[in-house]
């Protein structure tokens, strides 16, 4: 797995030193819409390039922004993460009983069997 | 005729025997002890019995709980009604500079029952409803009450299975008798033992105790302690095998000294005026 990046990862680094044939392109293109790990490496690898040229004098040099969240992804885990925590709170108070209690409730009883 | 009258008459006698022995002092009580995890672990067993009017004190303790409670009976016909005092710590959390914060509660519950029921004793409260039958701690207990056989001393018997808690079974009996081993000492002498059976609250009794070709009157006289301090103490009965020797002698009317113990065997000592020391043992009486 490790070694399937590395060779990846060269594969960027030749991209974007322009030293790659349109198949070769293709099929690094085709890897990185599968592969967060590779994409993410090659916006890391597109941002040094950047900051490079900026301090080098290149004022057309410009950040490639990274994918963001959306805003309907997040409300719907944000939905699902308080439905779990609800439905978690209300077996566990069933199970254990809420914090504190009545006094009376914790005291001991006596039955007789 | 005659041979009927003589039936009858040792039937009679039979009955009073057995009404007597099921109720009087011949009377022994047991309590069966059994404390149960999730109704399946059993974490101690044992029992405790004594003559009637013997009292059960559990005390069950780990680090977050500490349940502490004397039983009482007070058999009625068929029946008993069993009565508990308790004293409970239930630990809460930490002070903010790290010391264990603790709730401290205490409160009485009583039930009746018949002699051989099983009485369930949930510690922590009643099992929640929708809970799995037996979750949860709690202690089982029967009574069972028999002949004694003449045989007054309580008796103690614990089997602790789950090491990480503590578990105390003790019976509770005032006595009704204390026997008492006195001796005088005086230097490197030492008189012979002197043993007295002694009833609490009774008048006192005058003894002589003779040491080295001298004889020594005292005036003895057992008493009851004085009760506990702390209410603790007073509910849980922790005084309850506690008796006071009064020792006063014949020429001064003021007592001369108090000795106070346990009936334990453990050698008490007191200095007389005369330059003598008393030393007292208070023990169980042995069985009639």
């Amino acid at each position: 797995m490790s070694d399937s990046h590395e060779h990846w990862l060269k594969q960027i680094d030749a991209e974007l030193d322009g030293e790659m044939s349109l198949a070769e392109r293709a099929l690094l293109a085709k890897h990185l819409a599968n592969c967060s790990h590779c994409a993410g490496a090659r916006a890391s690898q597109l941002e040094v390039r950047v900051a490079l040229a900026r301090s080098a004098g290149d004022p057309h040099a410009r950040v490639v922004p990274r994918p963001t969240i959306r805003g309907r992804a997040l409300a719907f885990w944000a939905v699902v993460a308080l439905a779990v925590g609800v439905a978690g709170g209300w077996l566990a108070h069933g199970r254990w009983g809420g914090p504190g209690g009545s006094l009376e409730d914790s005291r001991a009883a006596i039955v007789v069997h | 005729m005659r041979r009927l009258s003589s039936i009858s008459t040792c039937g009679g006698f039979a009955i009073a025997a057995l009404l007597w022995a099921a109720q009087g002092p011949g009377t022994r009580v047991t309590y069966r002890v059994r404390v149960v995890q999730d109704g399946m672990l059993e974490l101690a067993r044992g029992s405790v019995s004594g003559p009637a009017g013997t009292d059960l004190r559990f005390a069950l303790r780990d680090d977050t709980a500490e349940v502490e409670a004397l039983f009482q009976i007070v058999p009625e016909g068929d029946t008993v009604l069993v009565s508990g005092e308790f004293y409970t710590k239930r630990r809460l959390g930490r002070s903010r500079r790290g010391l264990g914060l603790w709730e401290q509660d205490s409160y009485r519950r009583a039930v009746r029952l018949a002699w051989g029921d099983t009485a369930r004793i949930h510690l922590f409260g009643r099992p929640r409803p929708g809970a799995p039958p037996g979750d949860g701690l709690w202690v089982q207990v029967v009574l069972v009450r028999g002949f004694s056989g003449g045989e007054g001393r309580p008796a103690e018997e614990l089997q602790v299975l789950d090491s990480t808690m503590d578990i105390v079974l003790e019976a509770v009996v005032r006595p009704r008798r204390a026997r008492v081993v006195m001796n005088l000492v005086r230097g490197d002498t030492v008189s012979g033992p002197r043993g007295f059976d002694l009833v609490p609250e009774a008048p006192a009794r005058r003894v002589q105790m003779a040491m080295a070709g001298r004889t020594t009157t005292l005036e003895i006289g057992l008493a009851r302690p004085e009760p506990a301090r702390s209410a603790r103490d007073r509910v849980l009965a922790l005084d309850a095998d506690v008796v006071c020797l009064r020792i006063a002698t014949p020429e001064v009317a003021q007592p001369v000294g108090v000795v106070c113990g346990r009936l334990n065997d453990v050698a008490r000592r007191l200095p007389l005026p005369g330059g003598d020391t008393l030393v007292a043992t208070f023990a169980w009486p042995a069985g009639r």
